[in-house]
């Protein structure tokens, strides 16, 4: 079933286009990396697709409920962590777990039992009375993420969530995102910077620039389609001025001295171009202190994606 | 119940942050220390002041002055809850669950209604042993004083609410704000009589918002229920309506 789906969704600020055109298609039961630079208009599709905004032109259907004509039914069923701490300064953080629930018409017994379980799992027991304008901007962002699990929902917004955790936190709340989903079949709409955390958590991810969606699908697929060019680096003993003319006919190919003399391939024939470079090393005596073949990652292919559209 | 169920829990929010031991206590201490000191000190240079067909000593009349003082006051929570809800991210955070504007700004009316009528009732409660021996409360009188303590908690209510839309700085926020309510509170019979005031002043003092309220709640205390109050009631529904329909304009065109 599709949770979310859009059609030549666009958003227009003055002169300024912020989302340009975007076609969605997202299935249940999955979480969907949303990726793209600064001002590319990530959290502006987080807007209009959380109904907070409506749109210039294009139509939008979340939940299978049409945004244009019933906006509040779409809010009942979703969750959303915006981009900026939101917080009761007065309150505790597990008073601000407990009034939340309350907002959201959540019965009294049930507030406190998963206000308990809320508290434990992210982590927040030892800050439970501490008043939010007191803690730490990751304690805050951590009961901000907590806090929407105090409601039932059937799809959840997270823009940018781990701004601020430390590394162990970030990867706690990753393994909690990860169960909701495989236990409770929640879809998550994840938008982060930290491209180790898509790869990690996504099944699906899209990468947004110039608000026009430039690729989408799965963190291995999007690998196969951009990731042909591979790298490979060669750490040497010594550059001779014969081996720089040699290697200067290989267009793939170039030499680094700091902060060791490294020579680096970049090229989609990579083992072709690797064997001529060893038959080189070899004729110019160059001996080799160590070899190594760079992965392809998310973060490559995010670069690339970008870089081209731009 | 659709709309008044999210209301009600919107409501129960905004008491929760808004009302601490700090407010109680300042709600309480404040009106305490003006009418048991300043009523007193004051009645050598006011022996009693008339109203309608009453001579009140002076500490009734400030007794009474300070209900309506101590409402316009405590409606400055509906200005500090949009503020910080704006500055802290609640409004978008609330606006992105199940609530509308509607409920939202109902929901602050509710809350400026409840804090103004507790004011209201706490200040009748401190302020009772000097006003006792000239109250003439009655079937009338009573709902008289719960309208005025209402419609002057929405007027001051939608002002505070206006100011906290336009303003994002906090300096901005607090310094508009304290100006606009310390005229209010000086420049109304809230504190002093009008007779005897430069005629330009008196001018002024009818022109305040806060007269109003306050000339209604005294009429409801003390019976006397004139003509005047009746034009009074109506100015004051009139301008409530006015600043009420400006604020939730406004927020109805917050932007995200």
């Amino acid at each position: 079933m599709l949770c979310i789906e859009t059609k030549d969704l666009r958003k227009k600020y003055a002169s300024t286009v912020a989302v340009d055109g975007v076609d969605l298609q997202i299935e249940s039961g999955q979480v969907f990396g949303f990726l793209g630079p600064n001002g590319a208009g990530k959290s502006t599709v987080i807007k209009l697709l959380t109904t907070l905004i409506s749109p210039s032109n294009g139509k939008i259907s979340v939940l299978g409920i049409d945004s244009s004509k019933h906006p509040l039914e779409i809010r009942k069923k979703i969750g959303v962590v915006l981009q900026q701490p939101s917080y009761e300064p007065t309150l505790s953080a597990e008073k601000s777990l407990e009034k939340y629930g309350m907002m959201w018409n959540i019965d009294k017994k049930i507030r406190k039992k998963r206000t308990e379980e809320l508290l434990s799992a992210f982590g927040l027991e030892e800050i439970r009375k501490k008043k939010m304008d007191d803690l730490s901007i990751g304690q805050r962002r951590r009961v901000q993420v907590a806090r929407e699990f105090m409601h039932d929902m059937e799809l959840l917004f997270l823009d940018e969530p781990t701004v601020g955790l430390d590394p162990a936190a970030r990867r706690k709340l990753l393994d909690f995102l990860r169960e909701q989903v495989k236990n409770s079949g929640l879809t998550i709409f994840y938008t982060t910077h930290v491209l180790s955390e898509a790869e990690y958590l996504c099944d699906n991810i899209a990468i947004i620039n110039n608000g026009k969606i430039m690729a989408v699908d799965s963190p291995s697929e999007l690998k196969n389609r951009f990731g042909h060019e591979k790298t490979i680096k060669i750490h040497i003993s010594k550059v001779s001025e014969e081996l720089k003319s040699k290697l200067s006919i290989i267009p793939e190919c170039q030499i680094k001295l700091e902060p060791e003399p490294t020579v680096i391939i970049n090229s989609t024939k990579s083992e072709i171009v690797l064997m001529n470079i060893l038959k080189i090393l070899n004729d110019t005596n160059t001996k080799i202190n160590d070899l190594s073949a760079i992965p392809t990652n998310l973060e490559e292919i995010f670069l690339k994606v970008v870089g081209d559209s731009n | 119940m659709i709309l008044i169920n999210p209301i009600i829990r919107l409501v129960n929010r905004n008491l929760t942050i808004s009302i601490n031991p700090g407010f109680i206590i300042w709600q309480i201490l404040f009106p305490l220390i003006y009418i048991f000191v300043a009523g007193f000190a004051y009645t050598a240079l006011i022996d009693s002041v008339p109203f309608g067909g009453k001579n009140l000593d002076y500490p009734a009349f400030l007794a009474s002055g300070m209900i309506g003082f101590n409402i316009m006051n405590s409606t400055l929570i509906s200005g500090i809850i949009i503020w910080n809800d704006r500055r802290h991210g609640m409004f978008e955070q609330i606006m992105s669950g199940p609530f509308t504007r509607t409920h939202y700004i109902l929901s602050n009316i509710v809350t400026i209604g409840i804090i103004g009528l507790f004011s209201a009732a706490l200040i009748t409660a401190v302020g009772y042993p000097v006003f006792f021996d000239s109250v003439e409360f009655n079937i009338v009188t009573i709902p008289l004083i719960i309208f005025g303590s209402v419609v002057g908690a929405i007027l001051f209510g939608s002002i505070a609410s206006i100011i906290s839309v336009k303003l994002r700085s906090s300096e901005g926020f607090n310094v508009i704000i304290n100006t606009v309510f310390l005229f209010c509170a000086f420049a109304s019979t809230a504190f002093y009589p009008v007779q005897g005031a430069p005629q330009p002043l008196a001018t002024i003092f009818y022109l305040n918002p806060l007269s109003y309220l306050v000339d209604i709640i005294r009429a409801g205390i003390f019976g006397q229920v004139t003509d005047f109050v009746i034009i009074e009631m109506l100015l004051l529904v009139a301008l409530a309506s006015i600043l009420f329909v400006i604020a939730t304009k406004l927020l109805t065109k917050l932007d995200f």
